[in-house]
Parts: C-alpha cells; sequence; structure tokens
C-alpha cells in the first residue's frame, strides 16, 4: 500500500537512520583503506559544522544551493523539469554585473544592490522563457531546451571575457578577467565568505513556500502539477501558469547568480562561477521533494559535506576515498528519502496473470518486487 | 462445410478483486464457421477473448480444443495451439517492416532463417488469403486497414487456425470492411475458424453463422443467425422490456424552462475525425434527460463540448439562456453548468492531492475560499467538514491523497463538490460505473433531486439505470443523436436496435426536446 500520509516517526528517522548507515558503511571503508573512521569524522564534523567559523564557510557555499535548489523545486512542482538553472545562473550573473558597473560608483549600495538583483532576476527569468514559451505553445520538451540553453549561456559569457573586449572585461589584467565591481555593488559580508545572500536565500525559500502553499496561485501550481487535465477541467490555463513557473524558476536561479558575483567572485569571472551549482540544485529539489523549506537543510546539508573534503585530505586521506565517502554519505540519505515516500511491498508474478492494474492515481508510487 | 466443435468453453469464470467479469460462461466454435460474440462495454467479451488468446487464466471452467481440455500459460502458448488474437489496437513497432513484425517474437526454430524467405511466405500468405500488403513497407507507411492486415497475417503466419478478431470494424472505412470479410470468408472456406467480436447488429447479422450474447458477465444466449432477427438479439444484449421499469421516484415534476440547449452541434474528434455530428438536444427544469450509447459513439466529445473542454466546430449551446458556444470551462460553470466528468480520478480529482484541495478545485479563488489570492484553510476545512457531511463522504485522512479513498466516496465527494457551486443543471457522466450497489444508489438519488428545481443530463453505458432515471432518453450513434423517446413511450426494443446502428432511425423523435429553430 502506497503511503498516504507521514507520520514524524518516519519523517524524521529514516533520515537519521540513512544518516547512521551511511557512516558505518563509510567507516569499514576508511578502515580498509588504513585510515581511522574516528579521526575521520570528526575532522569532517570540525570543518563544516564545529564552531562559527566552520558554520559560516558551509553557509557561504550553501547559499547559492539554496537558490539554485529553490529553482528547481518550484518548477518540479508543476512537473516542469528546469535543467537550466546553470544557463540561468551565468544569465543572472551577467545581468547583476552589468548594473554593478554601468551605474555610478558612487549609487547608494541599497540602491545599486537592488537594481542588480532585479536586472539579473529579469535576465534569468527572460532566458528561461526562451524554453517556456516553445513548451507553452509547441510542447516542446524543456528538458532538452533548457539544458541546451546552458550551453549557449555558457558560450556567452565567456565570450564576454574570452573572446572579446566587452563591457565586462577588464582590459588592464593579464589574464582575462572581469572588471572588478565598486564597493557599493559587492554584497556586505557577515563573516568571512558568508555575505547577506544567505538572507536573501532563506527570505525566498520561506516566500516561496507561502507562495505554494497559501496562495491561490500556488493552489493552481499544485493542481497542475498532479493533474493538468484534472486543472483544465477545473478552468485553469496550463499554458500561462507553465511560462509563468520557468519564468519564476529562472529569475531563481539567477539570484543565485546575482549572490555569487556580487558577494563572492566580485566581477564576471566565468571560471569561478561554473562550478555546476546550477545542477546541483536539482539534487536539491529531488531530495527536499520539491519542497521550498527541505530546501535549506539539505543545501546545508550538501554543503556540509563539501567543505569537509578538502580537510579530510589534509589530514592524508586519498582524494579518492574522501569522494566515495561523500558519495556514500549523500546517497544513501537520498535512497533512504525515498522510503518515506515509497513502500516496498512483495508480489509474486505469474506470467500469465496480469489483470488490469489497480487503480493508483499519478503520484501513488508502489514498488513491488518480483521474488 | 460446418462440421464439429473447434473451441469449447465450459463454465468459465474469472474474477478481478472479488467481482466476476464472466460467470460460467459457456461458448462453442465450430470448424469452419463466423461466429459473432456481442455484448454492451463491460459485458464480459474481451474478458473472455483474452481467456481463449492466453492473456489471463481463468479461475474455474474449461477450454478445449477439439475436444481435448487445453490450458494456456501465454499469448504464445496459445499462439502454439493455434489460437490467435487481432486486438483493435494493433500491436506493432512502427519502424519495422510488416516481415519485421510477423516474425517478431517468433523463436529461432519457428521462423525461415532469412528475412527474404519470411518476405516472400508472407506476399504468398496475403495473395492466397487476399490480404494485400507489401511485405517490405514499414508500418508506419500502412494505412489502418493496410495495418489490420498484417495482423492477421501474423496470425496465420504462426498458423493460427482460430483467429479472434476484437472489434475488427471500428478503426475502417466501409470500403476496408468489404474487404475484410472477403478475407475472412476465404479463411472460413479453408477451414479456419473466426470469432467476431462486435457491438454493430448490422455486421453482425450480415457476415455470422452464429452469434452468441454476453450479458453482464453470463450467457445472454446463442442462436443461429439465419433464424433470428436483430430485435432478438438486441433484446438478449439489453434485456426484455419487462426487466428494466421505470423506477417509482417522485411523481413528475412540472417542467420549466429550458437549461440546457445544444443547436446543431458538431465536433472533431482527437484524430480529427467529426465525433458528434449536428447533435440538437434540450433540457428543461424538472427533467431527467438521458443519453443512451455504446461507448466510444461520440459521448465523450459531447460531454467535453458542453462542459467547454472542446470548441465546437459548429452549432451553438446556451446554459440558463447564456450562449456559453466556445467559452471554455470557467465560463461555462459560471453560466451554471455542474459537471461529473467520466473520469473520476485525473479529471474530476487530483489524485495526488488531499481531499480539501479537491473539493475547493472549482472555488479555490472566490471568497470564503481565498481573499485577494491569499487561501483561507479553516474556510476551506469548513466547507470540506460541510460538505462531508451532508454527501456522507467518507474514508478520508487529513492530508492524504484522494486516490485512496474508494470509488464510491471519490464520486459523492464529485457530486458535493459540483452540486455546491451554484448551478442550473447537472451533466452527469457514467455517474454510477464501477461502485457498489449503496453508493450507486445513493449518487442517483441525488441526482434525481437536482430534477426537483433543475435540469439534469446524464449518460450511461447501463441502458438500465438510463432507462429508470430519465424522463427523456436519447440514443447515440457514430456521433448522432438517432432517437429520442419519453418515458411513457419508451421501447427497449427500439432502443437496442438504435444502439447497435440499425433500425429507423429518429422514430418517435419528440419535438419537445429537440429545439428547432
Amino acid at each position: 500500500m502506497p503511503r498516504g500520509v507521514t507520520g514524524p516517526t518516519v519523517r524524521f528517522g529514516v533520515p537519521v537512520g540513512a544518516l547512521a548507515f551511511a557512516l558505518l558503511l563509510g567507516a569499514i571503508i576508511l578502515a580498509i583503506a588504513g585510515n581511522d573512521p574516528i579521526e575521520a569524522y570528526r575532522t569532517m564534523f570540525d570543518a563544516s559544522l564545529n564552531g562559527w567559523k566552520s558554520q559560516s564557510r558551509t553557509l557561504a557555499l550553501a547559499t547559492p544551493l539554496i537558490l539554485t535548489g529553490l529553482a528547481a523545486a518550484v518548477a518540479f512542482q508543476m512537473r516542469v523539469y528546469n535543467i537550466g538553472g546553470e544557463g540561468q545562473l551565468y544569465l543572472g550573473a551577467i545581468g547583476a554585473s552589468w548594473v554593478g558597473l554601468a551605474l555610478p560608483a558612487t549609487t547608494p549600495a541599497p540602491l545599486m544592490l537592488s537594481a542588480m538583483l532585479i536586472v539579473g532576476a529579469l535576465a534569468g527569468a527572460c532566458w528561461a522563457l526562451l524554453a517556456a514559451i516553445p513548451k507553452a505553445f509547441f510542447n516542446a520538451d524543456e528538458i532538452i531546451t533548457t539544458l541546451m540553453l546552458n550551453f549557449i549561456a555558457l558560450s556567452v559569457m565567456n565570450w564576454l571575457i574570452f573572446g572579446s573586449r566587452s563591457f565586462w572585461r577588464d582590459p588592464r589584467r593579464p589574464v582575462p578577467g572581469g572588471k572588478r565591481l565598486p564597493e557599493n555593488a559587492v554584497m556586505p559580508s557577515i563573516s568571512g565568505r558568508l555575505h547577506i545572500g544567505i538572507i536573501i536565500a532563506i527570505v525566498a525559500a520561506v516566500f516561496l513556500w507561502w507562495l505554494l502553499r497559501k496562495t491561490s496561485w500556488g493552489f493552481q501550481i499544485r493542481t497542475i502539477g498532479d493533474s493538468p487535465r484534472a486543472a483544465s477541467y477545473a478552468g485553469m490555463s496550463v499554458r500561462v501558469k507553465t511560462m509563468a513557473v520557468l519564468a519564476l524558476s529562472g529569475a531563481l536561479a539567477a539570484i543565485a547568480g546575482v549572490s555569487e558575483v556580487s558577494g563572492v567572485t566580485k566581477g564576471l569571472e566565468p571560471i569561478a562561477l561554473t562550478t555546476n551549482i546550477g545542477f546541483t540544485g536539482i539534487i536539491v529539489a529531488v531530495v527536499a521533494r520539491s519542497n521550498p523549506l527541505g530546501v535549506v537543510p539539505v543545501s546545508i546539508f550538501l554543503a556540509a559535506i563539501a567543505t569537509s573534503g578538502s580537510r579530510l585530505q589534509s589530514i592524508g586521506i586519498n582524494v579518492e576515498v574522501v569522494l566515495l565517502l561523500q558519495g556514500l554519505i549523500f546517497l544513501t540519505v537520498t535512497a533512504g528519502e525515498f522510503f518515506v515516500t515509497n513502500s516496498l511491498s512483495l508480489a509474486r508474478t505469474d506470467a500469465a496473470e496480469t489483470g488490469p492494474p489497480p487503480a493508483t492515481g499519478n503520484g501513488a508510487t508502489e514498488i513491488e518486487a518480483a521474488v | 462445410m460446418i462440421e464439429a466443435t473447434h473451441l469449447e468453453v465450459r463454465n468459465l469464470t474469472k474474477s478481478f478483486y472479488g467481482v466476476p467479469a464472466i460467470d460460467s460462461v459457456n461458448f462453442d466454435l465450430r470448424r469452419g464457421e463466423i461466429h459473432g460474440l456481442l455484448g454492451e462495454n463491460g459485458a464480459g467479451k474481451s474478458t473472455l477473448c483474452s481467456v481463449l488468446s492466453g492473456l489471463y487464466r481463468p479461475d474455474s471452467g474449461t477450454v478445449s480444443l477439439g475436444g481435448t481440455p487445453v490450458h494456456f500459460r501465454s499469448p504464445l502458448d496459445a499462439s502454439n495451439h493455434g489460437v490467435g488474437m487481432v486486438y483493435q489496437h494493433f500491436r506493432l513497432v512502427e519502424s519495422f517492416t510488416v516481415a519485421q513484425n510477423i516474425v517478431l517474437g517468433m523463436h529461432k526454430k519457428q521462423r525461415p532463417r532469412t528475412i527474404r524467405q519470411v518476405e516472400s511466405m508472407v506476399a504468398d500468405l496475403a495473395e492466397e488469403f487476399g490480404l494485400h500488403v507489401d511485405p517490405t513497407a514499414s508500418i508506419w507507411q500502412l494505412s489502418v486497414g493496410e495495418q489490420q492486415r498484417v495482423e492477421i497475417l501474423k496470425q496465420l503466419f504462426r498458423g493460427a487456425e482460430i483467429l479472434i478478431l476484437d472489434e475488427p470494424t471500428a478503426v475502417l472505412a466501409a470500403q476496408e470492411t468489404d474487404r475484410l470479410f472477403e478475407a475472412v470468408s476465404t479463411m472460413v472456406a479453408k477451414g479456419h475458424s473466426v470469432v467476431l467480436v462486435s457491438h454493430k447488429m448490422a455486421e453482425t447479422m450480415e457476415y455470422t453463422d452464429r452469434i452468441t450474447v454476453l450479458r453482464r458477465g453470463v450467457n445472454g444466449g446463442s442462436v443461429t443467425t439465419a433464424d433470428t432477427t436483430p430485435a432478438e438479439v438486441a433484446r438478449m444484449m439489453f434485456g426484455d422490456s419487462k426487466a428494466a421499469e421505470r423506477t417509482n421516484y417522485d411523481a413528475a415534476v412540472e417542467v420549466g424552462d429550458p437549461v440546457l440547449s445544444l443547436t446543431g452541434v458538431s465536433v472533431e474528434g482527437d484524430h480529427g475525425l467529426m465525433a458528434v455530428d449536428d447533435a440538437t438536444l434540450m433540457v428543461r427544469r424538472g427533467q431527467v434527460v438521458g443519453v443512451a450509447g455504446v461507448a466510444g459513439n461520440g459521448q465523450r466529445e459531447l460531454q467535453e463540448v458542453i462542459a467547454g473542454l472542446r470548441t465546437p466546430t459548429s452549432g451553438t449551446i446556451e446554459i440558463a439562456g447564456t450562449n456559453c458556444t466556445g467559452a471554455g470551462p470557467k465560463k461555462t460553470a459560471q453560466a451554471g453548468l455542474a459537471y461529473v466528468p467520466e473520469d473520476r480520478l485525473g479529471v474530476g480529482l487530483a489524485p495526488g492531492l488531499p481531499l480539501e484541495h479537491n473539493i475547493v478545485l472549482k472555488s479555490y479563488d472566490r471568497s470564503p475560499h481565498s481573499r485577494r489570492g491569499v487561501l483561507s484553510d479553516s474556510e476551506i476545512e469548513k466547507t470540506m467538514n460541510r460538505l462531508i457531511d451532508s454527501f456522507d463522504v467518507r474514508g478520508n485522512r487529513r492530508g492524504m491523497r484522494v486516490s485512496l479513498m474508494s470509488g464510491g466516496n471519490l464520486q459523492k465527494a464529485i457530486l458535493a463538490r459540483e452540486l455546491n457551486e451554484d448551478h442550473q443543471v447537472l451533466l452527469a457522466a457514467a455517474p454510477t460505473r464501477g461502485l457498489d450497489m449503496a453508493a450507486a444508489e445513493a449518487v442517483r438519488s441525488h441526482i434525481i433531486d437536482e430534477r426537483a428545481t433543475r435540469g439534469v443530463l446524464v449518460f450511461s453505458e447501463d441502458l438500465d439505470e438510463i432507462v429508470k432515471m430519465s424522463d427523456v432518453v436519447l440514443v447515440m450513434f457514430k456521433g448522432r443523436i438517432v432517437g429520442s423517446f419519453t418515458s411513457d413511450e419508451l421501447d427497449l426494443d427500439q432502443i437496442g436496435l438504435l444502439m447497435t446502428g440499425s433500425g429507423t432511425p429518429d422514430t418517435a423523435t419528440d419535438t419537445s426536446t429537440r429545439a428547432r429553430s
């Protein structure tokens, strides 16, 4: 029987159990590789979560992930698959750095940063609309179009810095790079690399949750996501919502780009911006099951695993073992999530016995294993 | 020519989830005959054929071939015993050639070594039976009629002696139908036996040697075609006039102003064919109008065009005096249409979302459920609790997706939502299909209650139900409304004939239900 309602025991017990299981498996691997598991885990904990310094580093890494995770999640809510977060992020970075460089350097910071956010978000939204319009009118598969647009966006950004003497490029630097943003176009730091982008990201998560759960707009998105035919029957316009949701998704991914370019790289730096944050956001959204509030802890968890990696290498653990450990932890916790929504039932299969399938609606999933 | 029994079925029973689809069915097929298998939708024809072709295993009963009991374990096993089925929806690989499709799935030892050999054998077979098709052509290049020939050749190639044709003419044009039956005659002349599944009376009467009727999973009778009449067969299919009396609901209500009228409405189906052809009908306040017909005769398209989900190619639709032609579902609902669609989960309800979401599916954006675009969870819950109580919807748990609720409760939930809206006319499609007796009766009584102040248009494949509930019965066949009867002049024999495409169209047309302008 599929799980209709999930109780708190399952909801929190499964991820904790999965994490414990992953750590146990990881300990065996570390022992085989000749390392001390206890020392390795203490190092991981120290590097990512123990003390404000480690915590702020983890949060800094989580900031753009939250935003790209939200971008993917809002589209998933309507079963639209925006794989173009990466490209939309670049567009956000390009748009925001243009505003930061074009406005007078003396523009007050709040005004400057707001303008960068708005223009960056608009650039990302328009980029997403390039895929949304063909989808809405000709049913062009958005998975393909958004993915392809990533490569175009990457080429545009590379061309602006490496291939031309564009407005963004700093002609005085010997190695091609972007012009540095003026002081007022840089997001104020909270602590070290952590900047106010984290606040924007968390506010965005709460706002999105509210938008999807508590407004009639979100009601329509959830209905369309569950059953487009039921939505049409109730008089909702699937076409308009498809465009709106993809534009919103593109805008959120672009804000991740704004946050990175303004708070971290402080200029359009293609190499520093191409770290697959857009793609990782998709994984975040999947693990968070498209819940905007779930995106925040999942991003932080993923960022914590990532920040601990370099420290593990410094205590002499082989880089392959580190990657293996990271992958193992993430995979196990993700797999555990799967069993929160799906239950396993064993069914005998009989070659000639293929009666009509039971009437489970879409979304009701049941895994049957043949024995 | 007709000799001994080729295939014999005795007391065959097959149930799904405890509900028998066929119950102690007997059937026998003589060598060299064309045997028509008739019945309404859900009468058990497909289940019987699926057992004969090895797709299902029966719960009890026997199937014998030439006197020897057989137990097919798979369609391949049935095929090895010489039983082949041609499905209504073809099972062909579009990008493969005819010859490739014909040997697809055959064991190495059973098929010729090269595709050239297959092609020449297929060509010979095609010549022999008059099933002309190019063995080297790809499936996607062929017409529907040619594709059907490929399906038949596939079975003949595998040595089928018994061919089950599942509604073979449903997809064919008239000319192709003639060619198909020529080929079928050749087959039986060569000693093959054919089971023709159909619900078209005319072709069954014309081409078959004998007819077996299934009715609600049991035998409705077997007759020799030459000794029977369409009227007798229709009676076997739909029951006799005395069986289905109009249920004695409250005495007739005063009939008032029209709440739904269609004038000359035509609609294109999904494949560009005319699905509804010049439909004119009227529902007045105080009336239940029932539309009878075998599924697939344009009922779904007609429902959708009334609900605003399709745009008619011609004609006008008025709801309570408002012109709603092509107005879209939202405006149509606002004009006063409550709509219970055929498809409960997926159209009527969003299956993965909870009841509180579904109960306000059409009123979520209005006060009190939302104000300035912000939903009020407490108001929505109030509405849900009120409707759960008044419509006796059971089995809901907070936050549970509705797909886990039973069919009867789902239908009550849809009715609750639709009847809670301001409306003038209720459009209900297959409102009791698949429901248990108690739930079906509850749904029927809600529909009848509507008649007191509003109008109802109800579609059902169950003729008994239509007759029980309706003040006026319309019959649909091939997209046309071919008959209209008031409750006091009901002629079930005539309705049965019209439903199967025979009988004289437009007899007993009641002018009060046909708006002529």
